[in-house]
């Protein structure tokens, strides 16, 4: 008996090992990172959108690997007012959503209404607001904070209503409070994708009426219904997504049947560690894995035999970080700025206001050994916070880079002269794993310590939350931010970075009138030549204040399986990828050969 | 025999409170931006982080804290976890079939194979199959689970395509997604079998393969020390001798007389280990891709995603209850002389 056990189980253990793989129309993407909601209007991550890009569709959208080149989606065209305030757009009539229900003007007003009625703090809600209904792109429940009075609360509920107009079934029109040169843009976010509003209705979402309005205003959509389920009119739709793993199949009522998808089931599978995620891939289960780093990247997965990389110095990403120097430190209870005066054993709140004593931290960084250490020589430096590929970008502005003497003349300029006799003390704190952070700290530490022995950086770990209470009571004196594009237009980056009101100039304190006027010229005007001249403008400006030293960004690469390919890929590439896209290409366009 | 079951059930919802009070209690060391960093993932949150903490109520006092959680609870409402985008419940009822379904596949091999171990080199102490098994006792124990599972991953699935990660073949997991293949209970195994399929079965079986070779190489080595040597106090005592004596052949002395007598220890040890195997085995969740309670309750306690925290120490509680009163019944079921009153 036991001979035929093993007999058995050695039996068993061979028809197990038959080579696995995918599907010929199953995707299977492991990735990391579970997606947030999938309610368009709660959805403000990556991992959302990669889904959300697929099961929901704009009125318009970017063209293959284009960010400057857009086509019609749900609408057939479009046309902007002379005052450039009113946006019109015609409807496709022939579109179905998932549910079998046809769209009209109704579903579009119901989508763009919603995002302005919910508009819950952590959603993308505040760049739409800020075009149509002004209230500092703040949701009617905070921005009253409880106190409005029904006078308050109609004149809102108005803006909401005023903002989006149907002109018949296959017409709508967007009134904006002012000129916006980012707004069609905007509209191709996955924020704004059309909703189906009968079946949300139905379902229990807002009624899309006046009456509940205030009810649903900044609440939380990830308790409602369509934050797990789809009311969509993408090539695709969702079977099922339980909290971890999404599975979707191709939708036969799709509107653009000329073209049917190859891939039939979609699985993006959650996978939190890599070697497991490398090891599917090798065994076949996987047709596109997410690989965090470069250095696994060169050393594990380059030369797998059924797999491929791609990469190219192109593929920037549509995001910029920077170095940040806090102008505006608080003092209170602050132990990262040691003494909180300049005797040495500190730095004084206002130590990074001084011009002299950012260009000497900024002669103190060494670009290059950021490029060679962090990302194996594969990125570009940046000469402006914008990503390249964006409208208005100057590649010809000078960078900084490491020069030790004209550091430490600057370090001898700053602060009246004293800087130099006194010495500093500070503390660069970064969260526990951020190997960006992690490195920025240890080189400036390394080039500012050699430059006078009076000179003190410590690098700090700290866990993310308390990262986060440390970054958001501004007791950070340096720190590496980045931003995302939530839209392709250059004033998402500009103005978050360099207007004294933008979200991170703001927070650090950084104000210089000069540069809000040009940054406020540059988004209030259409021609894209002269914002372009403006943007060079204000790179130029802002290399000379360095508020922020722009930090160079690593090329980007997918790791596929040898026969996964997609339509509209530019020539001598297999894939195309568009940095607006999370998920870089959609899977309509996925092809296996 | 009842009233000790009951005794013991109703001491269940005071432990609960209590482990419920002593986390709230460790939570008011945060600050409200700490608490509130389970919602803001990123910079671009970060700007709202006033209006996270606002509508969480992330800045109020204990009492208010804990109230409005109790009301909740005490409505059947143990929250909504940020970690998994859903109600705590629902997530709990999601992922502990899972986990139950690995920690059974898991729990009786390595069970019998502790046992058998235990029992072999007790009888053959200081021989050499005394000196393997302790040998093997202790790289089984001394060998992190990770490295062992990752060890596993790449040779038999990477390397030999053997085996599986996840739970079934996409094929199987996309007919659930779809309802073509009815979930009843949520674990595939028996799942498969309840649609009449032997086949996903089958799938299912394969799945769990590494999983169950990686706990059993790792965690029997406790049962067998601990079985090992009460078995070679046992095997020394006089009923033993007094047994051989009166001609009793050797296998039913070691296993009838010797072991049921050490096995105590070993019934102590399996309860606890099976009731934080429900809890989900952190390391080979992940490493294995297994959708149980560990790989959602590590990262929500990094994430300090508190209703999530806290609801994994209610079932933690639970279980541990629960296995603790299963082994007190159980030694009277082994041993007549143990009584219930």
């Amino acid at each position: 008996m036991r001979k035929h056990l093993l007999t058995i189980l050695a039996l068993g253990f061979v028809g197990a090992m038959a080579f696995a793989a995918t599907g010929p129309d199953t995707y299977v993407h492991m990735t990391y990172g579970e997606v947030d909601s999938l309610d368009p209007a709660q959805a403000y991550d990556t991992a959302s959108g990669a889904i959300l890009e697929n099961i929901y569709e704009t009125l318009y959208t970017y063209k293959g690997q284009s960010i400057t080149e857009y086509e019609p989606v749900l609408a057939t065209s479009y046309s902007i007012s002379d005052d450039g305030k009113t946006y019109t757009f015609k409807l496709r009539h022939d579109v179905l959503f998932h549910s079998g229900n046809r769209m009209t003007c109704r579903d579009v007003e119901y989508s763009i209404k919603r995002l302005l009625v919910t508009n819950p703090g952590d959603s993308a809600g505040w760049f739409y607001a800020e075009s149509l209904i002004g209230y500092d792109g703040v949701n009617a429940k905070d921005y009253f904070g409880g106190k409005a009075t029904q006078a308050d609360l109609d004149k809102y509920w108005n803006a909401i209503d005023n903002a989006v107009k149907c002109v018949d079934d296959y017409t709508v029109e967007f009134h904006l409070i002012k000129k916006d040169p980012s707004f069609f843009v905007k509209l191709m976010y996955t924020a704004s994708s059309v909703l189906d509003s009968k079946y949300a209705i139905a379902h229990g979402e807002w009624s899309g009426t006046k009456k509940d309005w205030y009810d649903w205003a900044g609440k939380d959509l990830r308790e409602g219904f369509l934050h797990n389920h789809d009311a969509g009119t993408g090539a695709y739709k969702l079977v099922k997504w339980d909290g971890k793993d999404v599975y979707a199949e191709r939708f036969i009522g799709y509107w653009d049947y000329a073209h049917k998808p190859q891939m039939k089931n979609i699985i993006i599978k959650v996978v939190d560690e890599q070697a497991t995620r490398i090891q599917a891939l090798k065994a076949g289960d996987a047709d596109r894995i997410t690989v965090n780093d470069r250095a696994t990247l060169e050393t594990q997965i380059r030369g797998m035999a059924n797999a491929k990389v791609l990469e190219s110095d192109k593929w920037l990403g549509a995001a910029a970080s920077a170095v940040f120097f806090n102008q505006k430190i608080s003092a209170k209870d602050n132990p990262l700025i040691g003494s909180g005066k300049l005797d040495g054993n500190g730095i004084p709140a206002d130590f990074f206001t001084d011009v002299n004593v950012r260009k000497a931290f900024a002669y103190s960084f060494d670009q290059d050994a950021i490029i060679k250490d962090l990302y194996m020589g594969k990125a570009v430096p940046l000469t402006m916070a914008l990503p390249p590929s964006f409208l208005g970008y100057d590649p010809n502005i000078p960078i900084y880079n490491l020069d030790m003497d004209k550091a430490e003349e600057y370090f001898k300029k700053a602060l009246g002269g004293k800087l130099w006799d006194t010495g500093f003390t500070m503390t660069i704190a970064y969260n526990s794993g951020n190997t960006t952070r992690k490195a920025v700290a240890e080189i400036l530490k390394q080039n500012i310590e050699a430059l006078n022995p009076k000179f003190k950086i410590n690098v700090k770990a700290m866990p993310w939350p308390q990262f986060l209470a440390a970054y958001k009571n501004s007791q950070l004196p340096a720190l590496v931010l980045g931003w995302g594009a939530d839209y392709a237009d250059p004033d998402n980056f500009i103005y978050v970075y360099y207007h004294s009101n933008g979200y991170f100039a703001k927070k650090i304190g950084y104000h210089n009138p000069k540069m809000d006027k040009l940054i406020e010229e540059a988004r209030s005007i259409t021609d894209p030549k002269k914002r372009a001249a403006l943007y060079s403008k204000i790179g130029y400006l802002a290399h000379d204040d360095v508020p922020v030293l722009p930090l160079p960004r690593p090329t980007g690469w997918m790791v596929l399986a040898k026969n996964v390919y997609t339509l509209h890929a530019p020539a001598g590439m297999d894939v195309y990828n568009n940095p607006m896209r999370s998920g870089s290409f959609l899977w309509k366009d996925i092809i296996k050969k | 025999m009842t009233t000790f079951i009951v005794r013991r059930l109703l001491q269940l919802p005071i432990v609960l409170l209590a482990i419920s009070l002593l986390i709230f209690g460790m939570m008011q060391f945060l600050t409200p931006e700490q608490r509130a960093a389970a919602f803001v993932k990123t910079e671009q949150q970060a700007q709202h982080l006033d209006q996270v903490i606002r509508q969480y109520n992330l800045d109020k006092g204990f009492w208010v804290q804990y109230g409005s959680w109790l009301k909740e609870v005490l409505h059947g409402n143990l929250g909504f976890s940020k970690q998994s985008h859903e109600p705590v419940l629902t997530t709990i009822a999601k992922r502990l079939p899972v986990s139950t379904e690995l920690a059974l596949y898991m729990f009786f091999p390595t069970l019998a194979f502790g046992i058998w171990m235990g029992t072999m080199a007790a009888i053959h102490r200081d021989k050499l199959i005394d000196h393997i098994v302790r040998l093997f006792a202790i790289a089984g124990w001394s060998l992190p689970t990770f490295v062992l599972a990752i060890w596993l991953l790449a040779v038999l699935y990477g390397y030999l395509h053997c085996c599986g990660i996840g739970r079934a073949d996409d094929k199987y997991m996309v007919m659930f997604a779809q309802g073509t293949l009815k979930t009843y209970t949520g674990m595939i195994t028996v799942d498969g079998l309840l649609n009449g399929r032997f086949d996903v079965f089958l799938s299912g079986l394969k799945h769990l393969v590494l999983p169950v070779i990686t706990y059993t190489v790792v965690a029997s080595a406790q049962i067998m020390r601990v079985l090992r040597s009460s078995m070679l106090d046992v095997l020394n005592s006089d009923y033993v001798r007094t047994a051989r004596a009166k001609g009793l052949p050797e296998r039913v002395v070691n296993l009838k007389h010797a072991r049921r007598n050490a096995i105590i220890p070993v019934v102590t040890i399996a309860g606890l280990m099976i009731a934080f195997m429900l809890e989900g085995v952190f390391f080979i969740e992940i490493i294995f891709n297994i959708p149980g309670i560990g790989q959602w309750s590590i990262p929500s306690a990094q994430n300090l995603d508190f209703p999530a925290v806290i609801g994994v120490a209610l079932l933690t509680g639970v279980s541990v209850s629960l296995a603790n009163l299963a082994v007190d019944i159980l030694y009277g079921m082994i041993d007549p002389r143990i009584s219930f009153q």
